[in-house]
């Protein structure tokens, strides 16, 4: 039998694909349930109006008990958002990605409360110590520990 | 309907560029507390085999005079053991879950327990986890792990589920990872869909601040690895159906007796209490049968 983590996922992609993505989200690839691939933009008036994204979750076996980690890809042809809780390197400082991750969230879940955290910015700036981090940060954002005591957001 | 939720910011803690010394105390603090936690799992296995409560007593013996006595009374009470569990923040649901399904085995009538055990499991579901916002894909899964483990009490297949077996499951399988997470769900979504009745001693564990009944699951209930308190328990007594006893080993008893905290929310009141040990941030489970 396939493993929990598995057969979670499995479920989830099969609602995406029968229900479809929330607004503004799409689905690019989700060939194994290792990595996915998903766009996302903000519909409606916001800073980021005409902009489109592209958000990576990498899961490991232990999915939905721990956190994907998830980040906004950045290559040759786009960038991460410019936001103060989102680093150039795609790197997202978010406490549900980390130390308030619950298994009650889902990746659509997650989709929508990082547009929604975009539609709500209010000014388009890195965070204060974007160059600082962005220089020693590992590959994974989920070996950062971050210290969670800024805004609610 | 996928809902967004609400989250903190703040800022990466970077060792690589900055000396300890340079530190701001709150970071300090947070990298202790996750070194202490870190830690604790290679010392701790989830759950111990049971052990003679006097294993418990040696380990005050030359310190608190005060909790050595109420481990006496423990003993005079007819508690002949202990069964550990690792201090990961889910000790009390860990406890919980194994002190229920133990109780089912060893039930006179097993297969009465379980039958009806698997009904209220069922009907609670049904009452609760739609009402409470909760998505089928989030808790249909650890659902079945957890009734899954349950009928094997009463399997005619060859997979059996001892006490032993039960153990063994607890020490070394996901299965209660989804099992703990299934009542940490539970107990979110009677909070949830009763929040008049809760929300009068909800708070935050730390500040003292006053929160809504939703930042609270989110942040105290759902989360793995966030500890049980009153409302967490009285909630899950009420949604699991079952009366919780904790012996409360605090040191501060002035006649040396124990004091038991008794969650009585079920609604058959002459069931047997399930037995657990609190220690300042910490539960285990405490049995008359044992060893």
């Amino acid at each position: 039998m396939a493993s929990i983590s598995a057969r979670r996922l499995r479920k989830e992609l099969n609602e995406i694909n029968v229900e479809g993505c929330p607004a503004g989200i799409k689905l690019l690839s989700a060939d194994n349930f290792d990595t996915w691939l998903f766009s996302i933009e903000v519909l409606g008036e916001s800073l980021y109006q005409g902009e489109v994204f592209k958000l990576m979750f990498r899961f490991d076996a232990n999915y939905p008990i721990s956190a994907p980690a998830v980040q906004f890809v950045v290559d040759e042809t786009r960038g991460a958002p410019i936001h103060p809780h989102i680093y150039s390197n795609g790197h997202i400082c978010a406490s549900i990605l980390g130390t308030e991750w619950s298994p009650v969230l889902s990746v659509s879940a997650v989709c929508v409360t990082l547009q929604s955290m975009l539609a709500s910015c209010k000014v388009k700036e890195r965070p204060v110590d974007n160059d600082r981090y962005v220089r020693t940060a590992p590959d994974n954002p989920k070996k950062t520990r971050f210290q969670y005591d800024g805004d609610t957001v | 309907m996928v809902q967004q939720t609400a989250f903190l910011s703040g800022y990466p803690i970077l060792l690589d560029d900055m000396e300890m010394k340079d530190l701001p105390r709150a970071q300090l603090y947070a990298m202790n507390q996750a070194s202490i936690r870190s830690s604790i799992p290679s010392e701790q296995p989830l759950m111990s085999e049971p052990a003679p409560i006097s294993t418990l007593r040696a380990e005050y013996e030359n310190g608190s005079s005060s909790f050595v006595a109420q481990i006496d009374d423990l003993v005079r009470q007819g508690f002949t053991s202990i069964i550990r569990t690792r201090g990961d923040g889910d000790c009390f649901y860990r406890s919980l879950a194994f002190a229920y399904i133990e109780q089912l085995i060893r039930a006179e009538e097993p297969e009465l327990a379980v039958v009806t055990a698997l009904s209220g499991l069922e009907s609670q579901k049904e009452k609760l986890m739609k009402d409470a916002g909760f998505q089928e894909i989030v808790y249909d899964l650890p659902y079945g792990v957890f009734t899954d483990l349950i009928k094997r009490i009463i399997s005619q297949s060859g997979d059996l589920l001892t006490s032993a077996g039960l153990l063994e499951t607890f020490q070394d399988s996901e299965a209660p990872q989804y099992i703990v997470m299934y009542l940490r769900l539970l107990t979110s979504a009677q909070i949830r869909t009763a929040p008049e009745e809760f929300e009068e001693f909800i708070m935050h564990p730390d500040t003292g601040m006053k929160m809504t009944v939703t930042e609270f699951c989110e942040n105290f209930v759902d989360p793995m690895g966030k500890e049980a308190d009153h409302v967490q328990i009285t909630a899950l007594s009420r949604a699991l159906q079952v009366r919780i006893h904790i012996a409360y080993l605090d040191g501060h008893s002035p006649d040396g007796k124990v004091k038991f905290v008794e969650f009585d929310q079920a609604p058959d009141s002459r069931s047997e209490p399930l037995l657990l040990l609190y220690r300042p941030g910490h539960y285990d489970i405490i049995d008359k049968n044992g060893v």
